[in-house]
This record gives structure tokens, sequence and C-alpha cells, in this order.
């Protein structure tokens, strides 16, 4: 190409001078190559970047990082106030304890899986990367995996992020839990319900993402799931008293419920009855129940994008 | 443009694809050759459907494929590490710049995130977009987003590049410019091309070799020097005057008198059966002596139109 010919600022001779390399651009390629998991890991990294706004115009970076100041700020608050008054304001129950700090999350986690997940999926099949993405070593399985992984890493950041700077800010401040065996249990703690409950959301914000080439459609799917089986379960089993194991379709309470089981205490919800008397409670589940339903989400999720993106393939 | 040393690429046995009871490929059995190969057929033909086939994309009803000493079905993520391909479907983000694009298939490809960038940058100015590099997508011309979609599909190196429709979409210019880099790309890189194309000139004026399908069917296979060429006779064409009366036919009897064979449409003689050079010494002796005026006189070529012709 004469660009390229163009752009070779000196070209290099050989000794005697018979031979001359003008282009010194393109060339053979004889290193080394990362297969399978060298596609996969740029997809994830990718597909994180998208999802963030990273290497995109600034209205795309807008909701996801709001969705994450959003997540972050009370506990920012709270480290400033245990910081300013200098006391011990968890024993005291002035700030909250660490599953406490689901409910802060929740919004977060609502608007991030609502607006901001849908387009993962929804992109590429869109603009048509999807086919171009199965013509490299990637197959069905470990586009899916990869895009599965780029989600729920990213909203672990939402689920783990402030309770992880919580805890070193509480360490720090003097608040934390006492004895590297605490601050280990509670590390754990954090990790393993951060990641339940940003599986038991992508499998489903995914799911419906899948069903529908249009992101206006997938948002409103993934809004409609989220709060839907939110109102519906909690109606019918607060006010038509029908059974508490419709909770299980409940998409934020079983995976708060599943979070308190991690924490191995009760759930904070409480219904009580217009006599005052002890109502539903998310507590009566079974643990057994409470960490199946989260796996039927995970799975039923998994199910639904895995026969939508076969019916895809089959037709391209 | 042919290579020196032509290797088999792409064989395939009774390679058939059934779509219900659509036959998409009929028992297709086929070489290709290193060099530039054209996929050759009306939309439709099964062009798109035989390159998913050697991608490993889409499982055979029967038959089989090597490519590169690969079988696509059991061994499709290995053979298209080593394989780089463009869609025909405009699969440019728009938003992203055409380097990061680049890089990212390079990456998904096997490529170290290092190498991917220096190939995306080396790529883009190979197909002439060096200096548009960090444009976004969505502000290219068609003609850039073509070039794109081919500096992705070789920034990885890949030993074969299939490239469906890559002149779709492109004014004449435009896809004389992209058929003469896919060439250039072929020829000093030697990198194997197999470019699906529903325009027979194109095909002609690039590739090596031909695949000619229709309606899933094989209709020919081979170098295209030996399915086209310059051996099928002389067209005569004559001035139809007044004076001398009768000139057309007098140069058509002549002719016949010689024994040389020919079909009369109008004022045109289709001339065969001798050597090109016999056959225009003879229909210049012919007009003369008739008194007639030529019109035209030229060599007839077998083009790919022919084939399909013939097989229809």
């Amino acid at each position: 190409m004469s660009d390229s010919t163009e752009s070779t600022e000196s070209p290099i001779t050989t000794a005697d001078g018979a031979a001359q390399i003008l282009d010194q651009r393109y060339r053979p390629y004889d290193g080394a190559r990362h297969g399978l998991a060298g596609a996969m890991r740029a997809v994830i990294v990718s597909s994180m970047r998208f999802t963030l706004g990273l290497g995109r115009p600034a209205r795309h970076k807008f909701l996801p990082w709001l969705a994450v100041v959003v997540a972050l700020v009370p506990a920012i608050v709270f480290v400033g106030i245990a910081t300013v008054l200098d006391i011990d304001l968890i024993s005291e129950n002035i700030l909250p304890e660490y599953h406490e700090y689901y409910g802060y999350i929740q919004a977060a986690l609502f608007f991030f899986c609502g607006i901001v997940v849908p387009e993962i999926l929804v992109a590429d099949r869109r603009n048509g990367m999807l086919p171009l993405y199965l013509s490299t070593p990637l197959r069905l399985w470990s586009y899916l995996a990869s895009k599965a992984a780029a989600v729920t890493v990213t909203l672990a950041v939402i689920t783990m992020g402030p309770l992880l700077f919580l805890l070193v800010a509480y360490t720090v401040e003097g608040s934390g839990p006492a004895g590297i065996g605490d601050w280990l249990t509670v590390l754990v703690r954090i990790l393993g319900s951060g990641f339940a409950i940003a599986a038991t959301m992508t499998a489903a914000s995914l799911a419906i993402s899948s069903l529908t080439d249009r992101r206006a459609f997938a948002v409103i799917g993934v809004i409609l799931l989220l709060l839907g089986s939110s109102l519906v379960t909690s109606s019918l089993v607060e006010t038509a008293e029908l059974d508490s194991r419709l909770y299980a379709f409940n998409l934020f309470e079983i995976g708060a419920a599943l979070k308190d089981r991690i924490y191995g205490i009760g759930p904070p919800l409480q219904f009580a009855g217009d006599d005052g008397a002890p109502g539903r409670r998310l507590s009566e589940l079974a643990t057994w129940f409470v960490l199946s339903a989260n796996a039927a989400w995970v799975l039923a999720g998994g199910a639904v994008v895995w026969w939508r993106y076969r019916r895809i393939e089959a037709t391209q | 443009m042919s290579n020196a040393a032509e290797t088999v690429i792409v064989a395939t046995t009774a390679l058939t694809q059934r779509f219900g009871s659509t036959v998409a490929l009929d028992a297709i059995d086929v070489q290709l050759r290193s060099g530039v190969t054209g996929l050759v057929g009306a939309n439709g033909a099964g062009k798109t459907t035989l390159i998913n086939a050697l991608m490993g994309l889409r499982a055979p009803t029967s038959g089989s494929a090597k490519v590169l000493g690969l079988d696509p079905r059991s061994q499709g993520p290995a053979l298209r590490a080593c394989v780089g391909f463009a869609p025909e479907r405009d699969v440019l983000p728009d938003e992203m710049r055409a380097v990061d694009f680049v890089r990212h298939l390079a990456q998904v490809r096997g490529l170290p995130r290092s190498e991917a960038r220096t190939r995306a940058s080396d790529s883009l100015w190979l197909v002439g977009l060096g200096e548009e590099r960090t444009r976004t997508l969505g502000t290219m011309s068609t003609g850039q987003r073509q070039r794109v979609k081919l500096a992705q599909a070789i920034a990885s190196d890949p030993q074969l590049v299939l490239l469906d429709e890559p002149t779709s979409g492109l004014d004449p210019t435009q896809r004389s410019e992209m058929l003469t880099l896919i060439g250039e790309i072929s020829n000093e890189h030697s990198v194997n091309v197999v470019l699906s194309s529903h325009l027979l000139n194109e095909v002609e004026s690039v590739c090596d070799h031909v695949v000619a399908l229709d309606a899933g069917r094989l209709v020919a296979s081979g170098p295209l020097s030996s399915l086209i060429g310059d051996d099928e006779g002389v067209t005569l064409e004559l001035v139809d005057v007044a004076e001398p009366a009768g000139s057309v036919d007098a140069v058509e009897l002549a002719l016949r008198a010689a024994g040389i064979a020919l079909e009369r449409v109008g004022t045109t003689l289709r001339l065969g059966g001798l050597e090109r050079d016999e056959l225009c010494d003879r229909a210049r002796d012919a007009v003369a002596e008739a008194g007639a005026r030529i019109r035209r006189l030229e060599t007839r070529r077998r083009s790919l139109a022919d084939l399909f012709e013939t097989a229809a």
C-alpha cells in the first residue's frame, strides 16, 4: 500500500545494498496465542469497560457511575461520621452493621440492573457483533459465560465495593471486627453475599435482555421483573396471607434472605399484623429453601439465555 | 496472481447442508488452493452457508470438510484462531474507535494485548486507514467501514481470510480499490483469501480460483484460467449498408463455404472451430471480397457468466 510505504521514514538496506525493506508495518506474527482463555478474558474486560462506559462518550458513563456513587455515598458518610464522633458507632447501634448496608445499595442495584445491564447483550445482537465473536475461538457457551462474568463482576463492584470500603475504614478507625478471625469472617461474608446477590441479579437481568433486540424493551422488562416480583409476592404474602414460600419469586427479598443466612442472622424484614402479632417473615423459610430459590433464579435465567441464543444462532 | 507453490487449504467431500426441505448445499466437492479464491453465485446460492460450514459455525447435514488441515466440526475453535472473517453484515459498533475495534478482535482471536494494539494499527495502515484509525466507526463512510472489517480480519495474521461480500455497498471506484487491496494482501503478505460475491466481474478481476454455486449446487470449480479464457472464437459484426446489396449474406456464404462454423444473429456472425488468428484472417478476406464494412471484430471471451448460462 502506498500509505504504508510513504509512512516509512527510512528504509532498512542490506550491507550489499541488494535489498531494501520499505514497509515495516504489517508483518507475520509467530508469537504466542492465548486461545479460548484469552478470548474470554478479552470479552470480559471489554464488556466491563463497556458497561461502565469506559472508552465511550460521556453520556454512557453517567448512569453506571451514578449507580456506583449512589451505592458508595452512604458508606463514605458513615465512615465520616465514625471518624468525626470517635466512638464505636456500630456497637452503639448508631451506624448500620455490614449486613444492614444491603438496604442502602438496593436502589443502586435496581438502577444498574434495570438500565445498564441490558445493553451488554442487546448491543452485540443489534450491531451484529455476535456473529463476529462466534467467528473467533469463542463458542456460544464461552461467549455467554464471558458476558455473565463481566456483569457479575461489575455488579459486585456495587454489592461488595461499599462493604469492603466500610470494612477497611471501620478497621482503620477502630470500629472494625475484633481480631483477625472475626475480620476474615466478615470479609468472607461480604464476598459471599455480594457474589450471591450479583449472580442472581445477573441471571435475571440477562434472561430478560436476551429476549429482545431493543434496549428500551429490555430495560422495561428488567424493571418490571424487579418491581413486579417484589410487589406481587409481598402483596400475596402480606395481604392475601398466602404461603411465605412465595418469597422465592421476590428477586430482591430472596437475595436479601440468602445474604442474611450468610451473615448468620434473621432478616430485618418483619411484617406485623394490625393486632401487633408477628406477621409472616422471611426467616420462616428454611435455609435450604432460600439457597435453592436463589440457585433456581440463576439456573432459570441461564436456561432462558441459552435457549434464546441457540435459537438466534440457528437463524444466523 | 498465483503463488508459486499452491497448497490445498480447503477440501470438502459431499458437503451437504439442509434446512428442513431446503437444500442449501448439495454434496459439494471442492478443493480450494492458496491464493485468492472467489466464491461466486447469486444471492441464496449457498455462499454464506458454505463459509459458515467451513468455519465450523454450523454442522453440515452430511459430508465433511478440512480447512487448513483441521476438521471444522471437531476442531472449530482451533481452526477459527487461524482464520480471519469479515461478514457481509455491517458489524461495526458506531461509538468505538477503529483501532480499538480491530485491537479488541485481535485479542479475542488470541493475540496478547500489546501485540494486538500494534497489529491493529499496522492493519489499519495496510488497508489505507492509518490516518483515520482513531476515528469512531460511526463517523466513517461505507468504504472505510468495509476496510475496517478487512483490517480486523487480517489483524491476527490469519492463514486464511474469509470475506463475505467485501464490496457490498461500495461504488465502482471503491469496489475496484477494495479488490486491489485484497489482491495485494494475498500476494504481498501470503494471506489466503476466500471472498464471496455475486458480481462475476469482481471475481474475474482478482481471483486465482473460482467456486461457482447455483442454488446450492456446484456449477464449476478450479483455476480461473481454466474456466474462462480467450479461445471461444471470434465475433464479427458488420454494417448493414445498401451498397453493395447483400454484403452480409455474401460474407456469411463465403465463410460457410470455407468450412467455418458460424451462428448469425442479424448482422453479427459468431465464428468458431478454428484458431483465433485463422478465424480473423478468414473473416477479413471474406469481408474484403464482399465489399462489406466491419463494425466490430473481436475475440470472444468465455466468462463466468457463460458458466452459469451453461449450467442453467
